[in-house]
């Protein structure tokens, strides 16, 4: 199981190079008529420079809350990070105070969403939005920022940019939409962009120039990371080298593209895999899928949180929590089952 | 859009004329109209000379036929309806003449005119003050949604919007304008008999002994115009404050309503993770949208000229447009009640447009076609 060329396989084999952003054990709660609901549970994984490190796990697996915890986006009340560190530059964002997390955000992390059509002020028109994201980090006159801005709408696609400043988001269609959103996120130049299903509200053909788009840019800025959030194995096959596979707020698999689509783990990836359309199986045969779904989060069950719906479970499963065991591959798996490989 | 607005200034005339063909011919058709108050004058007129002598009522009470058709012709009721209705809005349009009131001889644009600085007056100070409070009040309420702040103004809010604008009118005059408990602010009327004459008014309000004395004849004028203020501030506070109440709770909720649903957008979201301070994001990014809803409502700004609630005005004895339109109503005063309906008609349409306009100005996704 030592295979593993890409220098960014998993921290361990190369604990050398220097992690651009460590979360560790992030905890994030949300307070519910039900009670506090647990949405991250000690989540721990390292993006490291240049790398694209895919997040996937099903609706309410917490991967989109764990990209906001990093951009302190949490919405508070009802949710508040309970636990944990989210280094960037040798300072733990979670301590920051807020003129200082100001600062972070659209300047050296940034993030774009899911929605195009809504995430962008409706009542402003593109080249504002874009320039102000500027303006709010950097000294530079209005004028300035107006030739940044159309240099970056040119960057990312957009046609006659000068022209289409004044216009407004609804005058865009959904891919310019999203365009607009990785200017306006991308203007500053920043370490670190967080894409929180980017391309899942678009077409496919739009989708791959979205991600084409993203990787062009990234690859323009020495050691910037991506960190892709979606539930699409697909997009994650074509774009990232890394893999971070969540269910019920926990990380349950990590590894590289190719250990996670090879060579799968934790049962839940695998039901994952199998679920996936495959052109070379017969026609008739019907689409696998997990069964049962992701159970609410105060639903959880006490030990393993797959193990409602896993197929190989055993009675440990559901009383003991499994730990997150290392192969020898690096590969990272929180499944009893791999015990006795440690 | 010129050409949607264009349209639109069309569309308001067939509007206009049916609207004011129906009242027309209602005022045609409804019994007791102006023919039959003179029969019934000259009726009581004869019973009175008569002094209750028998003989004279069983001649009386018909009306010689030449005087008839004199009072019909006087009243346009000797051609058909559509004839009539015709000259009424031919007169109207080209001469500016909606005829005369019955009751009074007086013209009717010169009678609703007259009113005019009462209805603006309590018309435009309620709709400034209105929007004044209302929507700092719901931007506040939205910041500090749930906290004590906001639960105790909903209360006020709430009880405001539940009690009628004139039920509330009664309720000020007995506590702070009777006597019995408080005595701040006179029991009605829109100003001091003596407005003209102040400040001997001030004399009499608040006992200051020879004021013109001190002050000599330069001061007096000054002097004048500072009485006058106070003394029409006096007079409006509880009728506005009536004015205000009813439209002050919608505004309210709607703002704080439109606030937080706007914070709640994905587009927030993305103000702040590109950075912003939390108050650029409010009161930029969310307050812009939020104040769309508000802002079309100005539109109707317009109708302060012809506003005036009958009730309000009752209760506190103030002579506006909506006692004129009460009284020309149940006293079958048809020239008036056609000349105010038509002018409400036409600032209710025009401010309607303004109103679309607004939407357009302000909310680039607004395009009319």
């Amino acid at each position: 199981m030592t295979t593993i060329e890409t220098p960014q396989a998993s921290p361990t084999t190369d604990a050398e190079k220097q992690a651009l952003l460590s979360v560790r054990d992030l905890g994030v709660s949300f307070r519910t008529e039900g009670g506090e609901a647990r949405a991250v549970d000690g989540v721990s994984f390292d993006l490291f420079p240049g790398e694209v490190l895919g997040i996937v796990g099903e609706s309410g697996s917490g991967k989109s809350v764990t990209s906001l915890a990093i951009m302190r986006l949490i919405p508070d009340p009802p949710g508040k990070i309970v636990s944990g560190q989210i280094m960037y530059g040798g300072e733990d964002i979670v301590q920051k105070s807020y003129p200082d997390m100001r600062d972070v955000r659209g300047n050296k992390i940034a993030m774009i969403f899911q929605e195009p059509m809504t995430a962008l002020n409706p009542v402003f028109t593109v080249g504002m939005q874009v320039m102000e994201t500027i303006l709010t980090h950097e000294k530079v006159s209005k004028s300035e920022a107006r030739d940044r801005a159309v240099e970056m709408l040119e960057k990312v696609g957009i046609p006659e940019a000068r022209k289409r400043l004044k216009d407004y988001p609804h005058q865009f269609s959904g891919g310019m939409r999203q365009r607009v959103m990785i200017a306006l996120a991308l203007v500053c130049h920043p370490n670190i962009l967080i894409a929180d299903e980017p391309t899942t509200a678009l077409d496919v053909t739009t989708q791959a120039q979205i991600l084409e788009l993203m990787l062009d840019l990234k690859s323009q800025k020495e050691d910037s990371s991506i960190i892709l959030i979606t539930h699409d194995l697909a997009v994650v096959a074509e774009t990232c080298q890394r893999v971070i596979v969540m269910y019920g707020g926990k990380i349950q698999e990590v590894g590289t593209v190719e250990q996670i689509f090879t060579d799968p783990k934790h049962p839940y990836t695998k039901g994952l895999l199998a679920s996936l359309p495959s052109t070379s199986e017969a026609k008739q045969k019907r689409l696998y899928t997990i069964p049962g779904n992701v159970p609410a989060l105060h639903e959880m069950p006490e030990g393993c949180k797959f193990c409602t719906r896993c197929s190989e479970v055993v009675d440990r499963c559901h009383s003991e929590e499994p730990p997150v065991h290392q192969l020898d591959s690096g590969q990272l798996v929180r499944c009893h089952l791999f015990e006795e490989e440690k | 859009m010129t050409a949607y607005f264009i349209r639109r200034l069309l569309l308001m005339i067939p509007t206009f004329l049916g609207v004011t063909m129906i009242a027309f011919m209602i005022t045609r058709f409804l019994p007791g109209g102006p023919l039959e108050q003179e029969l019934m004058r000259f009726r009581m007129a004869q019973a009175e000379s008569g002094g209750g002598g028998s003989s004279m009522t069983q001649a009386g009470g018909e009306l010689p036929q030449e005087a008839l058709d004199e009072l019909k012709k006087a009243f346009d009721l000797d051609k058909p309806a559509p004839v009539a209705y015709k000259n009424w809005l031919t007169r109207m349009i080209f001469d500016l003449d909606m005829g005369n009131s019955y009751k009074t001889r007086e013209k009717v644009w010169d009678a609703i005119s007259a009113r005019f600085p009462i209805s603006i007056f309590f018309g435009l100070t309620g709709f400034v003050l209105a929007y004044g409070v209302s929507v700092p009040l719901g931007i506040a309420k939205a910041i500090r949604h749930s906290s004590r702040f906001d639960f105790i103004s909903s209360a006020l809010v709430f009880i405001g919007y539940s009690i009628p604008g004139w039920a509330m009118g009664a309720l000020l005059l007995v506590f702070f304008a009777s006597g019995q408990h408080l005595d701040w602010f006179p029991l009605g009327g829109f100003e001091s008999n003596s407005y003209d004459d102040l400040p001997s008014i001030v004399k009499k309000w608040e006992d200051i002994d020879d004021v013109s004395d001190d002050f000599g004849s330069f001061d007096r004028e000054k002097m004048s115009l500072v009485s006058k203020v106070v003394d029409r501030i006096q007079y409006s506070v509880l009728p506005v404050f009536c004015y205000m109440i009813g439209s002050f709770a919608t505004l309210t909720v709607l703002m704080k309503n439109s606030l937080m649903d706007n914070v709640g957008q994905d587009y927030v979201r993305t103000a702040f993770a590109k950075g912003l301070s939390p108050r650029r994001v409010i009161f930029y990014h969310a307050l812009r949208n939020s104040l769309i809803p508000i802002a079309t409502g100005l539109g109707h700004a317009l109708s302060v000229i012809m506003a005036g609630s009958y009730l309000i005005e009752k209760v506190f004895n103030i002579k506006g447009i909506g006692l004129l339109g009460f009284n020309a109503i149940v006293g079958y005063d048809y020239p008036l009640v056609m000349g105010i309906l038509s002018i409400n008609i036409m600032l209710m349409l025009f401010g309607n447009i303004l109103s679309d306009f607004l939407y357009a100005l302000i909310d680039p996704r607004v395009r009319f076609e």
